[in-house]
């Protein structure tokens, strides 16, 4: 019989909570074979594969049908798949991971509250210096998805690869559309979130796959599986400040 | 209909010598532009959107090139290198090649990823609605011969709306505000409906106090008040954009809550005129009963339209298959007045035949130094195929 594969994050907090979450429902994750190796499998369902993948990547493998279950934040997935109600089912919400997905702006735009306002600028900025405001992301598709349902199109998408917050400050862009949790590194380097800026309010999901090979079995496998792991969710998300 | 086939190739191949025969005939000049484009003028014309359906790349030098998702930018482009000092020169171009579009939902029939445009562009020709006319009866002209029969027009004109706002008598800066709206079909309505209270909805998070403070006759005191404030509030200025530029944009805000609301007779015409749609002749005749109470008459809006339809008359093209709706060509990329689409009723709707427009403000986007007349259309070759195999059914 084949085997239910299920992607989880390889390495950092979204690995140890995921294994944390894991105990909680009385499921013990074991990697396979060597210990750096990328294999595992769960004690009491042996029905399960488990593969670690870099979290980057779990969404790819979703999408394309790689694993039939994975780990991964709703942000990701929401990023790298355009059509992702289609082609994802999100099976339950793993009460961590929690990143909101945010417009922030410097905080001395004090003339600018919202995307209609940032709107406004964009025409006035581009006479002035040249070209329309750049946004540092490496959240492009979400940006251009989000600004696109507002009517704003006026501005430039410039892909970070990390330290995004830094890039109002160092000149690299204008405005940043990040992830925050409690909002401190954003006031840290001297930004704000727009009064309509959250594009996703994100956490880890149990994602299962459209495009991957189900048999009634692993259907019964991964009810099982979602089953387990519903009953040690959190009770509440933590506030966001 | 995929083109990958030898039979379609032919097919195709027959259908572009026929469409650019036409075209050369009507004195336009055969171009190749480059397939492969730099996306910074498609981004700066078409906007971040352009991402979303096109297939931009970075070469290994870094920089951003695109596959052509149109003909036009490359025309204009290849015009701006023949006449760099002066783009006004008159021209005509015609080509016939692929261009690429990212299908999100997946690539089909009507909407592939690669399809080949013939089409003609033409710039620098002041006398606007008859070079507007000729293009849209060279393209009816065109299909005509390749043999499709059932065929419609339907026109929209950006121009139009704007006289619309002058015969309601708006002052310039509604004026420029609901020229903006217009062209965001998504809240207009919202936005008309707003209007009638005030030119700004009150944005909770901008400063009362310092709004009520600046004057733009007392611009250094304005923007000394500006600097205090961020200064009490311990806000550190910082990026691109200066204290000046941030103070201009409070004083333009400090401005609109004083403006008085749109007028309300203003809202009902703008609100009436959105609606209309229909043939293009009755709907001349609508816009121009509408116009009849307007503050300052119906003025030069409808003589143009009106000129536009005698000389498309003129030119040979049947006014009863052409229809006008005030809503059209809102959403499309850089058109600036007339837009036209060719529809057959062998395909649907949302796949017309053919496309076009007045487009005055693209040359300068990519890098005229004046803003050149253009006007232009293009034939989506393989639906035009489609809809002519299965009109002669």
């Amino acid at each position: 019989m084949s085997k239910l594969t299920l992607a989880i994050p390889s390495k950092g907090r979204l690995m140890e909570q995921t294994t944390d979450m894991f105990a909680r429902a009385g499921l013990v994750v074991r990697k396979v074979g060597h210990v750096r190796g990328y294999r595992g499998e769960i004690d009491g369902l042996p029905g399960v594969d488990v593969a670690y993948v870099s979290s980057g990547e779990i969404a790819a493998a979703l999408k394309a049908g790689s694993v039939h279950l994975g780990i991964t934040g709703e942000d990701l997935i929401r990023e790298s798949i355009s059509d992702a109600t289609t082609r994802i089912r999100f099976l339950q919400k793993l009460g961590f991971g929690f990143a909101d997905v945010i417009v922030a702006v410097p905080t001395c735009w004090v003339d600018v509250a919202t995307v209609q306002d940032l709107e406004e600028i964009a025409l006035p900025f581009r006479q002035l210096h040249g070209r329309w405001p750049r946004v540092a992301t490496k959240y492009g598709n979400l940006t251009r998805r989000f600004f696109a349902n507002k009517g704003f199109g006026d501005y430039r998408i410039i892909e970070s690869a990390g330290a995004t917050e830094g890039a109002p400050a160092a000149g690299t862009a204008e405005l940043i559309v990040d992830i925050t949790t409690t909002g401190e590194t954003l006031r840290a380097n001297g930004l704000k979130i727009l009064d309509d800026g959250v594009i996703l309010k994100s956490q880890a999901n149990l994602c299962a796959s459209n495009a991957a090979a189900w048999t009634p079995e692993l259907e019964k496998i991964c009810s099982e599986l979602a089953a387990k792991l519903s009953q040690s969710v959190p009770e509440k998300k933590p506030s966001r400040s | 209909m995929p083109a990958e086939t030898a039979q379609n190739i032919e097919a195709l191949a027959s259908q572009a010598q026929t469409l650019m025969s036409v075209f050369t005939k009507a004195g336009y000049d055969a171009v190749a532009p480059s397939i492969i484009q730099p996306a910074d003028v498609f981004l700066d014309v078409i906007g971040e959107s352009l991402r979303a359906r096109t297939y931009v790349f970075t070469d290994q030098d870094g920089a951003e090139l695109c596959l052509r998702p149109d003909i036009t930018v490359p025309t204009c482009r290849l015009h701006l290198e023949r006449y760099a000092d002066f783009p006004a020169t008159p021209a005509r171009y015609c080509y016939n090649g692929p261009a690429f579009r990212y299908q999100p939902q997946g690539a089909t029939a009507s909407h592939p990823r690669e399809f080949r445009q013939a089409g003609i562009e033409r710039f620098g020709d002041h006398a606007r609605e008859a070079a507007e006319a000729e293009t849209v009866s060279i393209v009816v002209k065109a299909i005509e011969k390749v043999g499709l029969k059932e065929w419609t027009v339907r026109l929209g004109d950006l121009g139009l709306f704007s006289s619309v706002l002058d015969a309601a008598g708006v002052s310039p800066n509604w004026k420029k505000r609901l020229d903006d709206a217009f062209l965001k079909p998504l809240s207009f309505r919202d936005a008309l409906k707003a209007f009638a209270s005030g030119a700004r909805v009150a944005s909770t998070g901008i400063p009362e106090e310092l709004l009520a403070s600046l004057q733009r006759d007392d611009w250094e005191k304005s923007e000394a008040a500006v600097a205090v404030y961020l200064e009490e509030n311990a806000i550190e200025l910082l990026g691109t954009r200066t204290l000046s530029d941030i103070t201009e944009h409070l004083i333009v805000i400090a401005e609109d809550r004083q403006e008085k609301p749109l007028d309300a007779r203003a809202i009902e015409l703008i609100a009436r005129y959105v609606e209309v749609s229909g043939p293009a002749t009755t709907a001349g005749d609508r816009i121009a009963s509408l116009l009849k109470g307007a503050a300052n008459g119906a003025g030069i809006a409808l003589e143009t339209y009106d000129r536009r339809l005698a000389l498309l008359a003129n030119a040979g093209v049947d006014l009863e298959r052409v229809t006008f709706s005030a809503e059209f060509g809102r959403t499309l990329a850089y058109y600036s007045g007339l837009v036209f689409e060719v529809n057959s009723a062998c395909l649907d709707a949302k796949s017309p035949i053919a496309n076009g427009g007045r487009y005055d403000g693209l040359m300068r986007a990519a890098g005229a130094n004046i803003e050149v007349p253009a006007v232009g259309a293009a034939i989506h070759s393989e639906r035009l195929l489609a809809a002519t195999l299965k009109g002669a059914q």
